[in-house]
């Protein structure tokens, strides 16, 4: 019995190193490699994982290829899914700008995020620089989505199509999103608010 | 079939192609399409036909059909979740909004991705190794030879009679290599860096060396790094991947000692 706890002990210590530590140029690690490295109960091993981490206000996030978080999976949907580490509670909105974000930036981004989700995921460049354009200067929305294709929020295919890249789907609560945008979220967006004016 | 009535039947399939793939492409809404009418138009063509170019475009139109018919699902499925609301509705509220009011939006929605970054004890010591190894840059200028004063041609045979190039082009000997390392990650997908460079002289491993990483830079194959392992594989690209699409590049510099050749013969052997 204590044998088998040392061994998922000892599972769980590598889990953490392997989705801490950056292995490849993207962030995260997809399923298959942690099953190669934990072993068949690997799922069992991240959960267990995510609960530690949860102390600290981390957990771990599965970002699936595609569809919603909530469905069930299979065995190969989850080996092709990517793990990260993220925060789990949200930072408050002085953190976001003390980290390095201008205020300007990150309302492109939610504009943006918001727009394409509403667009079924889906939402020409053009029609995104045309809304981005009535408040920014276009010098300025064409350097935003150029960095924000750049650091994985946003990809772009051949047609000039802007659609929601890797670091969206892990980092951004859609759904919540729009809720707030929608105003069902009221009370929670002012107390975020009060947070920017202090 | 009289040749007029053909023709026009020919067009309309045209234009319902046309009008399926504009709504593939465009993304528009697939119920605009009218699948049962447009059976019916078919079922009623199709006697007709006699040509097999008519049959062909008969075949192509039932096929964009059946995509637009799996667009309907998709629409229905997006539909019906949470994350469907009307897009102008969207619009408007976003047009509304103050920045301060975005970004604290945007603080409650994002949970940024944590991670680290740093160096395996092992890596610095091979950094170190490779450090004291290298000979400095003025003895390496030292060691090229002087430019002489004449200048003269030399033909291809001679340049291979020098050994200074090969008689298969640079393009084929990666071809022949990428086919190589296809052939040996066929059944797992991958092979060990050094097992792949591996010869059985220290001078043409440094030669495969050399050429895997043209492999890698012109796109016929990718590199993967397992840091905590400090295991390299090399992953052969299905066909070429363009420079254009990759994402930024990174150079990995890869010490290919003679010391690690011998150990791996050692294995080998």
């Amino acid at each position: 019995m204590t044998e088998d706890i040392a061994a998922i002990d000892r599972k769980i210590r590598r889990a953490a190193k392997i989705l801490f530590y950056k292995r490849h140029r993207q962030p995260g690690v997809k399923g298959w490699e942690l099953k190669k490295a934990l072993g068949r109960d690997y799922q069992r091993v991240v959960e267990l994982l995510s609960q530690r981490l949860a102390s600290l206000d981390l957990q771990v996030r599965t970002v699936y290829e595609t569809g919603d978080s909530n469905q069930e999976r299979s065995e190969e949907e989850h080996e092709r899914a990517r793990f990260y580490i993220t925060l789990k509670e949200p930072l408050s909105t002085s953190d976001v700008v003390l980290s390095g974000w201008r205020i300007d930036d990150v309302a492109t981004l939610v504009v943006t995020v918001a727009h394409i989700i509403s667009r079924e995921g889906k939402a020409p460049r053009r029609e995104v620089e045309a809304l981005l354009r009535e408040k920014f200067p276009s010098w300025k929305t064409e350097f935003n989505l150029n960095r924000f294709i750049r650091t994985g929020y946003l990809g772009e295919d051949e047609n000039d199509v802007l659609y929601l890249d890797w670091r969206s789907r892990a980092e951004i609560d859609e759904k919540l999103l729009l809720r707030l945008i929608l105003g069902e979220e009221t009370k929670m967006l002012e107390a975020g608010l009060q947070n920017v004016k202090r | 079939m009289s040749q007029a009535r053909g023709e026009t039947e020919r067009d309309r399939l045209l234009r319902i192609i046309g009008l399926c793939m504009a709504v593939e492409s465009r993304g528009l809404n697939p119920f605009e399409v009218e699948v049962q009418q447009i059976l019916g138009t078919l079922r009623e063509y199709l006697p007709r036909w006699i040509a097999l170019d008519d049959i062909i475009l008969d075949a192509q139109t039932l096929n964009q059909i059946a995509t637009v018919v799996s667009l309907q699902g998709e629409w229905l499925k997006r539909r019906s979740t949470s994350l469907f609301v009307d897009p102008l509705l969207v619009e408007l509220k976003l047009k509304m909004m103050s920045s301060p009011r975005l970004t604290a939006m945007f603080a409650l929605v994002w949970r940024p991705i944590v991670e680290m970054e740093g160096l395996s004890g092992r890596r610095v010591q091979e950094a170190v190794d490779y450090w004291n190894n290298l000979v400095s840059l003025e003895e390496r200028r030292l060691k090229l030879p002087n430019a002489t004063d004449s200048l003269g041609t030399v033909t291809k045979e001679e340049l291979i009679k020098r050994k200074l190039l090969s008689e298969k082009t640079f393009a084929e000997v990666l071809n022949i290599l990428w086919l190589e390392l296809k052939e040996r990650t066929a059944s797992e997908g991958r092979i060990h860096y050094w097992n792949f460079i591996y010869a059985d002289t220290y001078e043409e491993t440094v030669n495969r060396a050399y050429l895997v990483s043209f492999l890698i830079t012109y796109g016929y194959a990718t590199m993967q790094i397992n840091p905590l392992e400090e295991e390299i594989y090399l992953i052969p690209n299905k066909d070429l991947v363009e420079p254009s699409s990759r994402r930024q590049a990174i150079s990995i510099p890869i010490a290919v000692d003679r010391e690690t050749w011998r150990k791996m013969g050692d294995e080998k052997h």
